[in-house]
């Protein structure tokens, strides 16, 4: 039998309670290039999230709304904004996480996020720009993100600036 | 998506651009992302992490699925 992971309902309803709660985020990394039509496997739902402390409290909410966690009240403001700008949730079942971010070292920081809104299965979702997407992934340095760099630019015939 | 067969990999041809904002393509990332995990299952520890950088977690990322074919 196949090992369940992050199954469509499950990042379904993440995004639906994002919409919900009016968490303020933007979806990047693997899954908003899905979005935008450029797919590969993924195992995290990577999250640009606005820090500020009403936020996080709704970003709280809505994780608790789908996982039955504790946990999720370790997520702060404060370490977001401050020391841990990168915070990684994986739900008790393993399968996936979701992986929040405050800032991209020193670049990229929520209010710097182009993003555009899409109706996906009735879900407003709020995905990063293929400009965007591009420039944060070409600025990091994992191989994967070099490749998918590529992938965005060839697909949306992006120029470096 | 049907079933495409080649005689060599040099004969593939890539798959066509999908749509952006199709709700399928979402759809079809979990299905690849389902099969990548049948062949190298990860488990990720249950629970909030906090790093100090996005680079930082996913080296983490990383370790945790060169390491391991399991479970941490």
């Amino acid at each position: 039998m196949l090992p369940r992971i992050m199954e469509l309902e499950a990042a379904l309803k993440i995004l639906a309670a994002f919409d919900r709660e009016r968490v303020e985020y933007v979806l990047v990394g693997s899954m908003g290039m899905a979005v935008l039509g450029v797919i590969r496997a993924t195992r995290d739902i990577d999250v640009f999230i606005a820090p500020d402390e009403a936020n996080v409290a709704r970003l709280r909410r809505a994780l608790t709304s789908v996982f039955d966690d504790p946990s999720i009240d370790e997520i702060t403001s404060a370490d977001l904004s401050g020391d841990y700008p990168a915070i990684q949730y994986a739900p008790p079942s393993g399968d996936f996480s979701i992986d929040l971010l405050a800032r991209l070292g020193e670049r990229f920081r929520f209010d710097e996020i182009e993003w555009q809104e899409v109706t996906i299965d009735g879900i407003r979702v709020r995905v990063a720009t293929p400009r965007m997407l591009y420039r944060m992934k070409r600025d990091t340095v994992r191989p994967q993100d070099k490749l998918d760099a590529s992938a965005l630019r060839d697909r949306f015939e992006l120029e470096d600036e | 998506m049907p079933i495409r067969k080649f005689r060599s990999v040099e004969e593939m041809t890539p798959l066509p651009d999908r749509r952006p904002f199709d709700p399928e393509n979402l759809r079809l990332a979990i299905a690849w992302s389902h099969a990548a995990m049948a062949l190298h299952p990860v488990k990720r520890t249950p629970g909030v992490h906090k790093y100090r950088s996005y680079e930082d977690m996913k080296a983490r990322d990383q370790r945790r699925s060169s390491g391991s074919s399991v479970s941490e």
